[in-house]
């Protein structure tokens, strides 16, 4: 075996390896990174595909109920603060009972203000709004009784309390009930999407996770000889943070399109509904923040799905 | 470069792999670890590459008392330690180039610094012309010329191989072991297990011989020419 004759000469270490390249370096790194990963997940379209399918739905359901709720609590507002409280009276009352019980109310302090509809001005109203103007041409009477609305001054409760306790009051509608009732719906409603969202942000999360975990598992060798060779927890974990960045991005896409598909075929309908009502309500869907908010948070959770599975993996390739 | 201060290694499962091992490989110098399989070879190399923590004792590679190295910094001791292993650890999914520039993408050398240094390294193992190739398509005994291109590309301060020939026939065997012959001149600590004692007398270099764990011997045969 033939043996050169050395030159003996003493070479410089490789000294701090990470420190020596510059920014363009490290950039070029994250470049290749983002591309490369984006072409692993155009590799294998199928598997693609289903991975964010199930997460675009994911995103979207939740991102629909709160549209549904939010939609619902515009349209509340609209009816507009239907506070007053109306006292039907017995339909025998004389008329000028009505108002000695009128002026009566209006001394209290908790009535802002007392307005009597006599049965013939209901009769009016009646006739001029519900088209039944024929029908009740056929009676003989008129079966409305006297009205008085009450707009009441602080807390209702006990002007609710004496209309009912009076004997010329026959039935008090009292409109602040429902609207009481609808908002704790519509609260209800609002932390059910917040509930469901943080659900199924977290299945997203794990999905992701999962995904990558099986991508770590299927290039575990590569990982491997990476660490062999001294690549640091952040390069080894770089690819699957893209991939999984890629990942929530594309499935935050998919969840708006399906949210404007949704609302596509919802539209007709519910402009008829909208129509049908006096509210001329409009339906509204996401705005461009909202949806620039919903790819960067799917993006958030993408990376932070594949850094926790990636994180695990690389610690366990280390002796403590 | 590589030191081991009375180093003992019990694995979990109870077996004492090395115990009170103590040695130490001056810069440039080349030695071969030898004994039986099961002597302790791998497990002293993968000590030095922090592949493993010994169980007591002190490891010293370039200067470095790795016992002091925690978890985040196993990376840039590994950098500093080429390695060759006997199945070659080649990823088969990229060409020969980019097995061999692995290394310099890790500490993220510029394009021209790593075409420039695979070339050179891929030279130096007579495979340059090989570059484009897949590693499936090359013989086992090019293939490790490939991990011993990739090993030294970024110019490591030590390099070791565990059992770098075994699966070679004896020429090519004898070929390898020259070629870490070579790097050894140019400075390179280089440490290699092997269990082919006649070879590695053949070498001429600095013998340590383990046996159940335990240095029985260290020599220098005296060179026999081939």
């Amino acid at each position: 075996m033939n043996r050169r004759i050395g030159k003996n000469r003493p070479r410089p270490a490789v000294p701090e390896p990470r420190a020596r390249y510059s920014l363009r370096a490290w950039r070029e790194q994250h470049l290749y990174s983002l591309f490369s990963s984006l072409g692993r997940l155009a590799a294998r379209p199928w598997a693609t595909a289903l991975t964010l399918t199930v997460l675009g739905f994911a995103l979207a359901l939740p991102l629909l109920f709160w549209l549904l709720v939010d939609n619902a609590r515009g349209l509340a507002g609209d009816v507009g603060e239907a506070s007053a409280v109306s006292a039907f009276l017995k339909a025998d009352t004389k008329a000028d009972a009505v108002q000695a019980l009128a002026a009566r109310l209006r001394a209290r302090a908790d009535a802002a203000s007392v307005v009597v509809k006599t049965p013939e001005q209901g009769l009016a109203e009646f006739r001029d709004r519900s088209g039944f103007a024929e029908a009740l041409k056929v009676l003989h009477y008129n079966p409305l009784p006297a009205v008085l609305v009450v707009d009441p001054r602080g807390d209702p409760d006990a002007l609710v309390t004496a209309l009912r306790g009076d004997p010329l009051v026959d039935q008090v509608q009292y409109d602040a009930q429902w609207r009481q009732r609808l908002n704790a719906i519509l609260a209800l409603g609002s932390r059910g999407a917040q509930v469901m969202a943080a659900l199924l942000a977290l299945a997203a999360l794990l999905v992701i996770g999962n995904t990558v975990r099986l991508d770590i598992a299927g290039r575990s060798e590569e990982i491997a000889v990476m660490q062999l060779l001294g690549a640091e927890a952040g390069f080894v974990r770089r690819p699957f943070l893209y991939s999984g960045l890629w990942y929530g991005t594309f499935a935050g896409v998919l969840s708006l399109m399906l949210i404007g598909i949704v609302q596509v075929f919802l539209a007709t309908p519910l402009t008829q509904l909208a129509a049908a009502y006096d509210h001329a309500f409009a339906v509204h869907g996401l705005g461009l923040a909202q949806m620039l908010a919903v790819l960067a948070g799917a993006a958030a959770l993408g990376w932070l799905g594949a850094f926790l599975a990636a994180s695990r993996h690389i610690v366990r390739g280390l002796p403590g | 470069m590589i030191a081991f201060d009375r180093v003992a290694k019990r694995y979990p499962s109870g077996h004492d792999a090395l115990s009170d091992l103590s040695f130490a490989l001056g810069a440039g110098e080349m030695a071969f670890v030898t004994g039986h399989s099961g002597a302790g070879k791998s497990t002293l190399l993968r000590l030095v590459a922090l592949l493993e923590r010994p169980t007591r004792g002190q490891v010293t590679v370039n200067g470095r008392n790795l016992g002091g190295v925690r978890r985040r910094g196993i990376a840039r001791v590994r950098r500093g330690v080429g390695m060759v292993f006997q199945d070659h650890r080649l990823l088969l999914d990229r060409s020969v180039f980019d097995n061999v520039a692995l290394p310099l993408v890790i500490i993220g050398a510029p394009r021209e610094e790593v075409v420039r240094r695979v070339r050179a390294a891929l030279e130096k193992v007579g495979l340059l012309e090989r570059e484009k190739s897949a590693p499936s398509m090359l013989s086992a005994g090019e293939q490790q010329r490939v991990g011993i291109a990739r090993a030294i590309v970024a110019k490591p301060p030590v390099l070791i191989a565990d059992e770098p020939t075994g699966n070679l026939d004896p020429q090519l065997a004898a070929e390898i072991m020259a070629l870490f012959g070579e790097f050894e001149q140019v400075g390179t600590t280089v440490l290699v297990a092997s269990h082919d004692l006649p070879l590695v007398k053949r070498m001429g270099k600095r013998v340590l011989v383990l046996e159940h764990g335990k240095l029985i011997d260290d020599f220098k045969p005296y060179r026999i020419s081939p």
